[in-house]
């Protein structure tokens, strides 16, 4: 659907902030961009939204080249979260909000009312649709750039590090969010640190070191190597560091807490049961 | 004498809209301090209390009392509280105010009054204290956003306070920056005594190092004990835990499912060390 | 130049200016402007100046062509543009080598204006770019909701609110931040307030005012 070949980008002469990357961002998957401050993540993705051309290289959407894009034609077709809603928000209510970037791209009246309505109700804002935008809570600003995005029917949904800066519940309420459009259709892609966040939603993984792509691969196989993730910054989840640990005790290697917590209870209470009724035996 | 204890604090920046409600701490000298909650609990508020900019900044109708290190904040001014508390806001980036990493620490120290000589040779220090030594020329705007964090930090600990208050400051930093700023705050901890007052969403990155967690919920105290305390209390009523992080939840699943007590767990090693060995008995009762 | 006490560039600023605006023949002028570019190459000042020095040279070049179209005088307009650049240089020179925390601490103790004043002048220059990168990122946060600013002056005005609102929200929260944080710094107890960095007069300080001060007596006396 969205593919970079080759791609070569720096912002100052010399440097290489992006170095020959080539992906494929494939229909109705849910990717996750990874690495760390400063690796290249956000460019890849602004690269994507045309924000930034690349010095060398070319970028494919469905097929056409993107060298002649412009973001707010992209818009059509990408829908981008950036992290920080104040920067876009400047209506008096939340329905307005998400009103405009429909009207931008030359939607009817009627296509507008619709399509505000859906983008709404999808991230459980209806009720606040009359609502001062900037009197919301944090969450609820985010879901609202998301339904800012949504309104535009785009086919993929791009979100730059949206778990940072928000507190346990809210990042409940978002991954439910993403599971839910993911699950309806949308291509999604999600560039994070929280690696917790991702194991619990997305398929594929890139992982972007000093500007080149040194993974691409399922989330299974981006945990394989404790080495590597190390090496590239990021962090083991929990459950998975633990079972691996214990894995002489005939643990399977799992990234849910849930799985993993089953496991080891069920072979302490076997035992336990096995001690407290043996003398009745 | 404890470094900070708040008495029946209640506060409104807007009558009667209450953002603190009738809250009694009390955190000791070196203590290592986290205030958690849903966002719109009144965190950042309380940070801003210690600091005395709740009310001397802000205004507002407030009941109760503040003692910072012994001093009645109403009773004091914000210059003087900066003493004794150094504060590290939200939006750290736009508490840099000057051109270069020198210049910026040495503000802190020019307002103090201190004489030159003694701002250069506190400036090395304290540089140093936050890895940023070698920097001293560079461009403020061209620091990364960690390095810009420990500048911060830098700028505020020059005036060597006893406190530090920090507002969520690793909202902006990747795992490796995260791990590293605690470390350095819990080297600041346990060497030089400073007692660590923080607001942090992601509970797993200050296990390794808290002492005490303060839970707020709509602007009331919740529980304020020691961190295994609050969190098997937020297990156990539902009360915000969602943000119990993995390694707790695990803890407890297991303890509940079991039925047996593990010790408290602070890192992953810790806990993989302790099922390890109970596992381990079991396999033995077995054989 | 770097070793020059702020105070004394200050003054040079002023004579600078004072004197772009008492000469009137070409040569003078053109003097003038080479004296200055001379002092900026001493200072061994950065690439980025000598970008900004070659804009205002085609900024005074236009502005001469547009008076030349005007008044159909080439000497009034060379004179006119020449004028421009030697007072605009003379603010390269003291911008490029003088640190705002200089340029204010002398502001302070030499010419006793209150210090948040001068500390204002300093804060904004910081903040410059922060603002216009603030500006950039929301302008590419809408961008990215369609936003394209066309039509006409009004459509355009009204376009371009999606970028305004934002900015000024944040600039006036920024402040707010801002004026909080240097509270927590300690910042406003004046009484107490040192600088770390020495501005006080040296020899070629007063042998420069000194120069300065005879140079404008005889050129007033020339002219009148």
């Amino acid at each position: 659907m969205l593919e970079l070949k080759n791609v070569y980008f720096s912002y100052k002469a010399q440097s290489h902030d992006i170095h020959d990357v080539s992906l494929r961002v494939n229909p109705g998957e849910f990717l996750a961009i990874v690495g760390r401050n400063g690796s290249g993540k956000t460019t890849l993705t602004r690269l994507m939204m045309t924000l930034k051309k690349p010095t060398k290289g070319e970028l494919f959407f469905q097929g056409n080249s993107l060298a002649n894009a412009t973001p707010a034609k992209m818009a059509h077709h990408i829908g981008y979260v950036f992290q920080n809603p104040d920067r876009q928000i400047f209506h008096d209510t939340v329905a307005e909000e998400v009103a405009y970037g429909p009207k931008q791209i030359g939607c009817t009246p009627e296509q507008i009312q619709t399509f505000v309505t859906q983008a709404l109700e999808v991230t459980g804002l209806s009720h606040l649709a009359a609502t001062y935008p900037l009197s919301l809570s944090k969450g609820q600003k985010q879901r609202l750039t998301i339904a800012s995005a949504l309104a535009m029917q785009p086919k993929i949904l791009i979100l730059d590090e949206p778990t940072s800066g928000q507190d346990a519940r809210e990042r409940d309420q978002l991954l439910q969010l993403l599971l839910k459009l993911h699950q309806q259709g949308t291509t999604i892609l999600l560039v994070t640190h929280d690696m917790e966040f991702l194991s619990s939603c997305a398929q594929r993984a890139i992982v972007m070191k000093k500007g080149q792509k040194v993974f691409d691969g399922t989330v299974a196989e981006l945990f394989h190597d404790t080495n590597q993730l190390t090496d590239w910054g990021l962090i083991e989840p929990a459950a998975l560091k633990i079972s691996r640990q214990l894995a002489s005790f005939q643990i399977s290697q799992t990234t849910s807490i849930t799985q993993l917590g089953n496991q080891i209870a069920n072979l302490l209470r076997r035992n336990n049961d096995h001690a407290e009724n043996s003398p009745h035996h | 004498m404890p470094a900070i204890a708040l008495q029946n604090f209640s506060y409104a920046y807007n009558h009667p809209k209450k953002v603190l409600d009738n809250i009694t701490i009390s955190i000791e000298k070196g203590s290592f301090s986290v205030i958690l909650g849903p966002s719109g609990a009144g965190k950042t508020t309380l940070c801003l209390a210690v600091a005395g900019a709740v009310p001397h900044y802000f205004g507002g109708s407030s009941a109760g009392k503040v003692y910072v290190a012994g001093i009645h904040t109403q009773e004091s001014s914000m210059q003087q509280l900066a003493l004794t508390v150094g504060t590290v806001l939200q939006d750290y980036e736009t508490q840099l105010v000057t051109m270069t990493v020198e210049e910026e620490v040495a503000f802190s120290l020019e307002n103090m009054g201190i004489v030159p000589e003694e701002i250069t040779q506190r400036v090395e220090e304290v540089l140093a204290k936050v890895g940023l030594t070698g920097y001293e020329k560079q461009a403020v705007t061209d620091l990364s956003g960690g390095q810009k964090q420990r500048l911060v930090l830098a700028s505020v600990l020059a005036t060597n306070p006893k406190i530090l208050v920090l507002d969520e400051p690793t909202s902006a930093l990747d795992p490796e920056g995260t791990y590293s700023l605690y470390k350095l705050l819990s080297d600041l901890n346990q060497e030089h005594g400073i007692t660590i007052l923080v607001v942090e969403h992601d509970i797993a990155t200050v296990l390794p190092y808290a002492d005490q967690f303060i839970l707020l919920e709509n602007g009331q105290l919740i529980l304020n004990g020691t961190p295994e305390s609050v969190l098997s209390f937020m297990a156990k009523k539902q009360i915000f835990a969602e943000a119990i992080p993995p390694l707790w939840q695990l803890k407890l699943m297991i303890e509940e499912l079991a039925t047996r007590q593990f010790a408290s767990w602070h890192t992953e090693e810790e806990a993989i060390i302790q099922l390890g060995k109970a596992l381990d008995e079991e396999a033995r009762k077995n054989a | 130049m770097q070793k020059i006490a702020p105070i004394t560039k200050l003054a040079l600023t002023i004579f600078v200016t004072i004197w772009s605006i008492v000469l009137q023949s070409l040569p003078a002028l053109t003097a003038l402007i080479v004296c200055q570019l001379i002092l900026l190459v001493i200072a061994k000042v950065g690439s980025s100046i000598y970008k900004g020095i070659a804009s205002l040279f085609v900024f005074a070049a236009i502005l001469a062509g547009m008076q030349y179209a005007i008044n159909n005088d080439i000497m009034l307009a060379a004179i006119t543009a020449s004028k421009m650049i030697a007072m605009t240089l003379v603010f390269f020179i003291l911008l490029a080598t003088t640190r705002m925390q200089d340029l204010s601490a002398a502001l302070v103790l030499q010419c006793h204006i209150p210090y948040e004043y001068a500390f204002m002048l300093t804060a904004a220059l910081r903040f410059i770019p922060d603002f216009l990168a603030e500006s950039k990122a929301i302008q590419e946060a809408q961008a990215c909701r369609g936003y394209s600013p066309q039509g006409n002056v009004l459509q355009r005005f009204f376009s371009y609110m999606a970028v305004i609102k934002p900015l000024v929200l944040k600039a006036v929260t920024k402040s707010e931040t801002m004026a909080l944080s240097l509270e927590l710094r300690g910042f406003g107890s004046r009484k107490t307030r040192s600088f770390k960095n020495n501005v006080t007069l040296a020899l070629q300080d007063y042998a420069m005012l000194l120069s300065m001060i005879l140079f404008t007596s005889y050129l007033v006396i020339q002219i009148y």
